[in-house]
């Protein structure tokens, strides 16, 4: 391609035959090019495809579900976003769909709601009239709360004695826990009849037309202070056994056991043969179930502190004339100051007195109170004079800081008060068990000291020592009472063991009786060994002797062959039966006064303490 | 532990709450409480070593089979059907309470006690009548609540079948 003339004419030519050879193309491909044409319309076209493909849609789907579930996780997100916007645009059609499913569920929730208002305003109103609701009326001024919160506070009281998972069918008893003190019947003879008398209530009082469970008996009354809540699942139900005035929200929580049961439980219940122990995992589960309330009773003041302080009274004659009502010619800013020195805990004000300008305090304070006047900032003390006398105060944050201070528990223990029980727990001597034991309920406000999990370093220690004792053997040379060399390290321990065991027993108030036993290989005559393991005894119980102060708790014994230490196949094990080994007994020493009690427990206790 | 729940059914005052009242607290009385609705009673049982807590049901005597309670047979593992030996009325309630419980139950182990055995003379059913039923492979036995004849025995027998030992 070189001039411009040349490249026009090629041009023309070229042309030329272009056409002649679409001409040719039209001749031969006619056909095809048509039903390329076709096709192509059939691709491009949506109507088409659409149509094509709504034709062969139903068996694609069922290949594909047969074929796996890749079909249901592709279109899962798209059927979610449809049924969202379904629902956005057309809430009605949905609601008319599964009302059939939610009514009765919901209907027994709305029950439920209203039973649990109604059982509230029952104590309200009940309340309203009597001398309680008066005072009660009255907390609620002067604590600004509702009068119905007082007496949902003061009337919610209540402890879940009993707690049975019982098996629907059968009626045995699955699970069944009990709160500390309350009195118990046989559970299975209990649950039995618990369940015969739901049989019955079915039986008897169930109307066609309700569904199954809408018969069901859910609540029992025992007398007027006491209920037996029943929730059924489909294989089991629970039964609490409730005093007092339980909260509806219980109810709920009982619920969520029995349906947790059924989720974890459900086909071992439903093939259930008699066999209760898979069910003791949910042991934990009911116990937490075992809830209780107290009384509010803050402001309750214990009966010992007014008698100390009617006692107070008494002694003080002058002072009566002033009790009370005194304060209320004070002026209302020495009101709020008073409020603020009584509020404290551990601060009793007995009587107010004005004189000249000043204000004369006479009262009670706890010890671990330092000077009450300190809440007071300190231009609002300087008219105030005030006299206290020592007394304790029973409030359980006192009772337990006395506790802590005069009991100074080794870093190794942790004291919980629990009521007026005394609890501790961990690692402790016997010196501070002791302690513990002895001073723990001499402590104004604590009735009874728990220490039965402390676990006694002293008793592990000695357990250690006698381990160590019995572990050791001492070696002596062929047909001699001579030592071989190098146990020079094994006589020092045996030495401080020794000592260990004697100081611990001392402590413990224990006796161990220690033996010395000797042996001998089997090489010799039966009355010559004798002899020898005797002597060699004794020459290690000379040792002792000489090195430690106290051995009357020692003894000596020969055995000769009689005990092995070790089995003579081979001419070297021969070495290890010409020894003394040691035994130890640990015995009580006198029977047990309180003291040791702790001591005479359990010769291997667990270093968990339980 | 096992627990296995067993009823007791008969007509009335065949003696179902003396059998179990020998049984499980080896005490008999002559005056008759009739049972209203079920009273349960448990014990222990040893069936070939294993501990077994037999949760025994004391239903009601029943003569009108148009109102047998079934729901208090629901999930028992054993039934004992009781007659009074001196009334040859009660053997047809017993049967007839078999097949009550078997049609809604299914087959369950189960032992017929003909009871009252200490009052011989007064016997209305005859030994020919027990073989009868034990050709049919029905465990018949008689028992007596009063002298404690065979009591254990039957209860135990019972418990073994439904280990199925
Ligand atoms: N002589 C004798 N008397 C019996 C025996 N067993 C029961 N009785 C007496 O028969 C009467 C009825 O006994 P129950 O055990 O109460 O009978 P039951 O079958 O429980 O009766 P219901 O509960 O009413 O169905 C009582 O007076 C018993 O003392 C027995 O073996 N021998
Ligand atoms: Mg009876």
């Amino acid at each position: 391609m070189g001039s411009p003339n040349t490249d026009n004419e090629s041009k023309k030519k070229e042309s030329t035959e272009e056409a002649s050879i679409d001409a040719l193309k039209h001749l031969l491909f006619q056909p095809e090019s048509d039903r390329l044409a076709m096709l192509e319309n059939r691709l491009d076209d949506p109507m088409t495809r659409a149509n094509e493909i709504s034709r062969s849609l139903p068996e694609a789907v069922s290949l594909s579900v047969m074929e796996g579930d890749r079909l249901t996780r592709v279109i899962q997100p798209v059927i979610d976003d449809s049924l969202k916007e379904s629902v956005r645009k057309n809430p009605k059609a949905l609601a008319d769909a599964i009302f059939p499913a939610l009514g009765p569920g919901i209907r027994k929730a709305i029950t439920a709601t209203i039973m649990g208002m109604i059982q509230s305003l029952n104590q309200v109103l009940n309340h309203s009239f009597s001398i309680q609701g008066i005072k009660w009326r009255l907390e609620a001024l002067r604590t600004g709360r509702q009068f119905a919160e007082v007496v949902m506070l003061n009337t919610l009281v209540y402890q879940v004695e009993q707690i049975f998972l019982v098996h629907g069918d059968t009626g045995i008893v699955l699970e069944h826990v009990v709160a500390e003190g309350a009195m118990i019947q046989d559970p299975d003879l209990v649950s039995g009849m618990l369940t015969a008398i739901q049989d019955f209530v079915r039986d008897s009082f169930s109307t066609d037309g309700e569904s199954e469970s809408d018969g069901d008996l859910d609540t029992l009354r025992i007398g007027s202070n006491r209920s037996v809540w029943v929730e059924k699942g489909e294989h089991a139900f629970l039964a609490a056994v409730i005093r007092g005035n339980p909260p509806m929200e219980l109810r709920t929580f009982y619920r969520e056991i029995i349906e947790d049961l059924h989720l974890k439980a459900g086909s071992a219940l439903a093939a259930f043969d008699g066999n209760t122990q898979p069910f003791a995992l949910f042991r934990e589960t009911l116990n937490s179930g075992l809830r209780f309330k107290e009384r509010e009773d803050s402001q309750q003041i214990s009966p010992v502190v007014w008698l100390i302080v009617a006692l107070m009274v008494a002694a003080a004659v002058a002072l009566p004339a002033y009790w009370g009502y005194r304060v209320n010619q004070a002026s209302q800013e020495w009101k709020g100051r008073l409020e603020k020195i009584r509020d404290q805990k551990g601060v009793l004000v007995v009587s107010v007195e004005r004189d000249d300008g000043v204000y004369r305090l006479n009262g009670l304070k706890d010890p671990l109170v330092e000077d009450p006047l300190t809440v007071l900032a300190s231009e609002n003390r300087s008219d105030i004079r005030a006299r206290w006398q020592p007394f304790y105060s029973l409030d359980p944050a006192f009772v337990f800081q006395r506790a802590q201070t005069l009991l100074n528990p080794p870093p190794g223990v942790t004291l919980s008060l629990d009521r007026n029980t005394l609890i501790a727990k961990g690692k402790a001597d016997q010196a501070w068990i002791d302690t513990f034991d002895i001073r723990a309920t001499a402590i104004p406000g604590i009735d009874a000291a728990n220490g039965d999990t402390l676990v006694n370093t002293d008793r592990i220690a000695l357990s250690t020592a006698v381990n160590t004792l019995t572990a050791l053997k001492i070696y002596f040379e062929n047909n001699s009472t001579e030592l071989i060399p190098g146990q020079t390290q094994k006589l020092s321990r045996l030495i401080e063991t020794i000592r260990d065991v004697n100081r611990l027993m001392v402590i413990l108030n224990l006796s161990v009786q220690i033996t010395i036993v000797g042996h001998t290989d089997s090489s010799g005559t039966e009355k010559y060994n004798m002899k020898l393991s005797r002597e060699r005894a004794e020459t290690i119980y000379a040792f002792v002797k000489s090195r430690s102060m106290s051995y009357g708790f020692i003894n000596t014994l020969g055995v000769g062959t009689q005990v092995r230490l070790k089995e003579e196949t081979r001419e070297e094990d021969r070495q290890f039966n010409r020894a003394v080994s040691f035994r130890a007994n640990v015995l009580s020493a006198n029977q047990g006064t309180p003291l040791n009690r702790r001591a005479l427990q359990d010769p291997h206790p667990k270093p968990d303490g339980s | 532990m096992t627990k296995k729940k067993i009823c007791l059914l008969g007509a009335f005052a065949v003696g179902k709450t003396s059998l179990v009242q020998q049984y499980v607290n080896s005490i008999f009385s002559d005056k008759y409480h009739t049972t209203v609705g079920v009273k349960i009673e448990k014990t222990s049982v040893d069936v070939d070593g294993e501990a077994v807590d037999l949760i025994i049901w004391d239903l009601h005597g029943e003569d009108d089979f148009q109102h047998v309670r079934l729901s208090y047979l629901k999930g028992s593992a054993g039934l004992i059907f009781v007659a009074d030996g001196t009334r040859h009325s009660t053997l047809a309630t017993a049967l007839n309470l078999r097949q009550i419980a078997e049609s809604s139950m299914g087959s369950l182990p189960f032992m017929l006690l003909v009871n009252k055995a200490d009052l011989a003379d007064q016997w209305e059913i005859d030994d020919e009548v027990m073989e009868d039923l034990r050709g049919q492979g029905i465990s018949v036995i008689p028992t007596s609540a009063k002298t404690g004849q065979s009591v254990e025995w039957a209860f135990e027998e019972l418990a073994r079948k439904m280990v199925g030992k």
